[in-house]
């Protein structure tokens, strides 16, 4: 940055040599300026040359008296050219203006750098994100698209499982389900309904025997009509 | 706990007087019941000789005619208290029978207790069921009983059946309480 500075001091030989006008086609102030300067030299040369030929006309005795002062005129811009130095300034000016370009470029830059530090200070992001929607973000977003772009075969084979059953606690959560079980009334439930069951096959037959066995010996009796084995508390109806 | 009775040939036969062979099997069980009673009897008897006498520890010999007065006192009182109580023992339990007299009421001890020493004296009178129109043996005959089937498990909270509350009758037990 430092060489760039001064570098800017130099006047480069472009700069003498190229258009009077920048590139967009304004006009260069500075060099403006040399210019109306050099007009004036030009002006005040012509100027006297005039009246070198108004005193030539009027005869020796004026030209004897002017051309000193001609000569003297014209010498004053030959030094003035020689001493000024316009094209100098003119580069002089043209890199003074260069050199403050640049330091205007160099302090605006810090200042934006400053002054994003200050705002972010300022802002509370939490309350910026606070702000958001969530949902309408969510919303927006494919999750289908996203889903099917993932290869879950490398995420699952990433995944340590052994690891995971290991921390685990499966006794304890096998000790809960039996609690939350109660296995002793299922057993019990299961258990009595199938001894009814079988208990209850084996009266019926005992029945259907009863039957057979009554039918056959009222056959060997030659017992007409069916016997009279209603509950007891029906014969005790009127 | 209520449970129906899945057969509708049983359901229609409720509170009707058994047949023979329900009440052969019941009366087998009720005296291998008795038996293992008079056993457990035997038992206890031969475990306290031992903690009197010291060993051996073996069931004690009864002479033949205390060995008969013996377990028929024991077949009496295990069917007389039993039907007397719920009306079936263990045997009828099984079989799905109970014990009731003329009007399907529960036994009174009196007559449950002659009932059970007319069996134990004349078991044979169980083969009148076989002739009797009625399905009544020589006992029921006698004390005036019947036998009824009766699969419903009546619970201990339940009032035993009386004549004047029809409603617990054999015949309308098809569920049980």
């Amino acid at each position: 940055v430092e060489q760039d500075s001064e570098r800017a001091l130099v006047p480069l030989r472009s700069e003498l040599v190229g258009t009077p006008r920048a590139p967009d086609g304004r006009i260069d102030l500075p060099l403006l300026v040399a210019a109306a300067f050099g007009l004036a030299v030009e002006a005040q040369r012509r100027s006297l040359d005039a009246a070198g030929a108004v005193a030539g006309r009027l005869g020796w005795p004026l030209r004897v008296l002017t051309r000193p002062a001609a000569a003297l005129a014209r010498g004053s811009v030959a030094a003035a050219r020689h001493h000024l130095d316009l094209d100098g300034w003119a580069a002089r000016g043209l890199a003074e203006q260069r050199r403050a370009q640049a330091v205007a470029v160099k302090a605006v830059r810090a200042l934006i750098a400053e002054l994003a530090a200050a705002v972010l200070d300022e802002i509370d992001l939490d309350e910026v994100v606070a702000r958001v929607d969530v949902d309408r973000i969510i919303d927006r977003v494919d999750l289908n698209q996203i889903a099917a772009r993932l290869d879950l075969d490398a995420i699952v084979g990433r995944v340590d499982l052994d690891a995971i059953v290991a921390r685990v606690d499966l006794p304890g959560l096998t000790e809960q389900v039996i609690d939350e079980v109660d296995l002793g009334e299922i057993i019990r439930e299961s258990s009595s309904t199938m001894a009814s069951e079988t208990v209850d096959a084996l009266r019926v037959q005992g029945m259907r025997v009863d039957g057979l066995v009554s039918r056959i010996v009222d056959r060997i009796l030659l017992r007409q009509g069916q016997r009279q084995t209603g509950p007891p508390v029906q014969e005790l109806r009127p | 706990m209520t449970r129906d009775i899945r057969y509708a040939e049983a359901r229609a036969l409720q509170g009707h007087r058994a047949g023979f062979a329900s009440r052969v099997v019941a009366d087998t069980i009720d005296l291998g019941v008795a038996w293992l009673l008079g056993l457990a009897a035997l038992l206890a008897a031969g475990v306290v000789r031992y903690l009197l006498t010291g060993p051996p520890l073996r069931l004690p010999v009864l002479p033949n005619w205390l060995d008969a007065g013996a377990g028929g006192v024991v077949a009496v009182a295990y069917l007389s208290l039993s039907w007397a109580a719920t009306g079936r023992s263990v045997g009828k339990q099984i079989a799905g029978l109970r014990v009731v007299d003329r009007a399907g009421r529960r036994l009174s001890l009196w007559r449950s207790f002659c009932r059970a020493v007319l069996y134990v004296l004349f078991p044979a009178g169980l083969l009148w069921v076989l002739a009797s129109r009625r399905n009544a043996s020589v006992q029921d005959l006698v004390v005036r009983t019947a036998v009824v089937y009766d699969w419903a498990y009546h619970g201990a909270d339940e009032a035993p059946p009386t004549g004047d509350d029809r409603s617990s009758r054999p015949a309308r037990s098809s569920t049980q309480a």
